[in-house]
């Protein structure tokens, strides 16, 4: 199983016995190639949003409401297909996914929601468990998992606590936990600080930054302008349907242009 | 956790739905389950007449002791007749008369007439006689040959009729189990919108998120359709005690409760159209 693989050694796997393509490590882990989407034809989303964005990445994604943040995540995981463009995850075209691939790809990716989205009738463990039951883990191998992730959002023996009984700040911690426990090389936050009061939303962002750490790609969806002050991340603004790098991260400031940098 | 565990717990959480889902499946059940049992006892009945065949053949008053020995000697020589016995006119008033009723005495002697009460082995023996019928009802000592056809046709056209009560029913029953099973499940995904969801975008793949609903469809027509068929079990056992074999002697074969495969066919055909309907609904919500 793909997500069994260590976090390091990460295999670009979108369907069951696909090959390895070893190019993929060095390529970007996602591109946008001039990618178009309207639901209505006289309000256009996103008009020819151009981006790479580089593995191991921290990307912050922002812009005013109905700037198409949401729509650009639902993008990445197929609940929405471009119009026209590419999108581009581990080298392969997402819009001509078949949609029995769908799955495969979703499984590389963790999303974490403003409203949490979680069961509130099961046990926080129960919840994070989803993504290792779908993948058909035995149970004894589910539990270490989950007891290792649950420590990791600090949320260490509360496993067995009803989600919906947690505070805001908790639930989204169990969120969080349930969208890294499969490893995936992409985690996905759409607004996931919008519930929660400031000082909250700071040790949320601290629990991404965790993430980061090891080696995954984050892209983090906000309109929240005081997160991205904490720390020097790269800082892409959705403006009339394209995508502007207002700041590169860190690790860009050595490096040349960020090719997705185009000052409308 | 397989796909039963999830069925399980979805249930548990969900169990007042299920509880009455399960039973309007059990309500559409019972008639079908009741009209079943009907049909298998009305069916024994004409069976035991079957192998119990009878026939009479009635002589004329005027008849002489040697006619009705030759008469007596040809039917006995007939395959599958097992036994003749002559009946006077006088011992056919007695044995209808035997209280000494005023009314039946009263009556004239060729409301009596005598007979040869004939006993046949089986089914083939009777149409074996009823085309003997003819012959002997040419003969100037007998006036009449009753085979009891016609009665063995009455029940096998009540038995056709309730064949096509048990196959209409069975339709109804089809058709209200689809439909409380759909509503059911359109409810149950309502309430489990964010558990399909979560499924769905942590990469399950259809199959996967539709199994235990399939399961939780075809848990609640199985439930149902045994609920039923113990229900009317239940009824079959009292009807049975309070008649006390009054029925049975009446009938001339006791009385039986569905055959087990019956029943058994009854709770799959239930767990089947539960199974059928749980996908029909996941069908449109999942849109594959
Ligand atoms: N399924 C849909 N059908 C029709 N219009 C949609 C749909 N999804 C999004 N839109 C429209 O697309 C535009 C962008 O929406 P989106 O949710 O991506 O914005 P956003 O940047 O996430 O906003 P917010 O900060 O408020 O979450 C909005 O005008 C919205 O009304
Ligand atoms: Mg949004």
């Amino acid at each position: 199983m793909e997500a069994g693989a260590s976090r390091r050694a990460f295999r670009p796997v979108l369907r069951g016995g696909s090959r390895f393509d070893r190019d993929a490590a060095n390529r970007p882990i996602l591109v946008f190639e001039d990618v178009h989407k309207a639901f209505r034809l006289d309000a256009p989303v996103l008009r020819g949003l151009s981006l790479e964005i580089e593995r191991g990445e921290f990307v912050f994604i922002t812009g005013p409401s109905g700037s198409g943040k949401s729509t650009l995540l639902r993008l990445l995981y197929a609940a929405e297909t471009v119009d026209s463009g590419r999108i581009l995850f581990l080298g392969r075209e997402i819009g001509r996914l078949r949609a029995d691939a769908v799955p495969f790809l979703r499984r590389n990716v963790g999303i974490v929601f403003q409203d949490f989205k979680l069961v509130h009738n099961w046990t926080v463990a129960e919840n994070v468990a989803v993504p290792l039951e779908v993948l058909g883990l035995p149970a004894r191998l589910v539990r270490k998992r989950i007891a290792e992730v649950l420590d990791r959002v600090g949320l260490g023996g509360r496993g067995d606590e009803v989600a919906g009984h947690l505070s805001g700040g908790e639930q989204q911690r169990v969120a969080i936990a349930r969208a890294i426990v499969g490893e995936p090389a992409l985690v996905l936050a759409d607004e996931p600080t919008g519930n929660l009061d400031p000082q909250l939303a700071v040790d949320i962002l601290g629990l991404f930054e965790d993430i980061h750490e090891t080696g995954v790609t984050v892209l983090f969806a906000t309109h929240d302008r005081s997160l991205l002050d904490i720390r020097p991340r790269r800082v892409v603004v959705l403006d009339d349907g394209r995508a502007i790098d207002a700041r590169a991260g860190l690790d860009d400031l050595t490096a040349d242009a960020s090719p997705a940098l185009e000052v409308a | 956790m397989n796909a039963f565990d999830r069925a399980f717990r979805g249930s548990r959480g969900d169990w007042r739905l299920h509880g009455l889902s399960v039973f309007s499946v059990a309500v559409a059940f019972v008639c079908l389950a009741a009209t079943l049992l009907v049909v298998v006892n009305v069916n024994a009945v004409r069976g035991a007449w079957a192998r119990t065949g009878r026939a009479s053949v009635y002589l004329d008053p005027a008849v002489t002791e040697p006619q009705v020995a030759a008469i007596d000697r040809a039917l006995r020589a007939t395959e599958g007749v097992t036994s003749v016995r002559f009946v006077s006119s006088e011992d056919a008033r007695r044995e209808l008369g035997a209280s000494g009723d005023a009314l039946v005495a009263a009556l004239p002697a060729e409301a009596f007439p005598a007979s040869l009460e004939v006993s046949l082995a089986d089914d083939a023996a009777a149409a074996r006689l009823a085309r003997m019928a003819s012959q002997l009802a040419a003969l100037p000592a007998v006036t009449g040959v009753e085979t009891y056809q016609a009665w063995s046709e009455r029940l096998g056209a009540l038995l056709d009729r309730g064949y096509a009560a048990a196959a209409l029913l069975a339709l109804i029953v089809l058709a209200a189990v689809v439909s409380v099973v759909s509503s059911t499940m359109r409810l149950v995904l309502a309430r489990r919108r964010i558990e399909i969801e979560v499924l769905k975008l942590v990469g399950a793949t259809d199959a996967y998120v539709r199994r235990p609903f399939v399961l939780e469809g075809a848990g609640q027509g199985a439930l149902g359709a045994l609920a039923a068929v113990a229900l009317v079990g239940l009824l079959y056992a009292i009807v049975r005690s309070s008649l006390d074999g009054q029925l049975g002697l009446l009938l001339g074969t006791p009385l039986t409760f569905l055959p087990w495969t019956i029943a058994a066919a009854l709770v799959a055909l239930g767990a089947a159209i539960g199974a059928g309907a749980a996908h029909l609904s996941l069908r449109r919500l999942l849109g594959s």
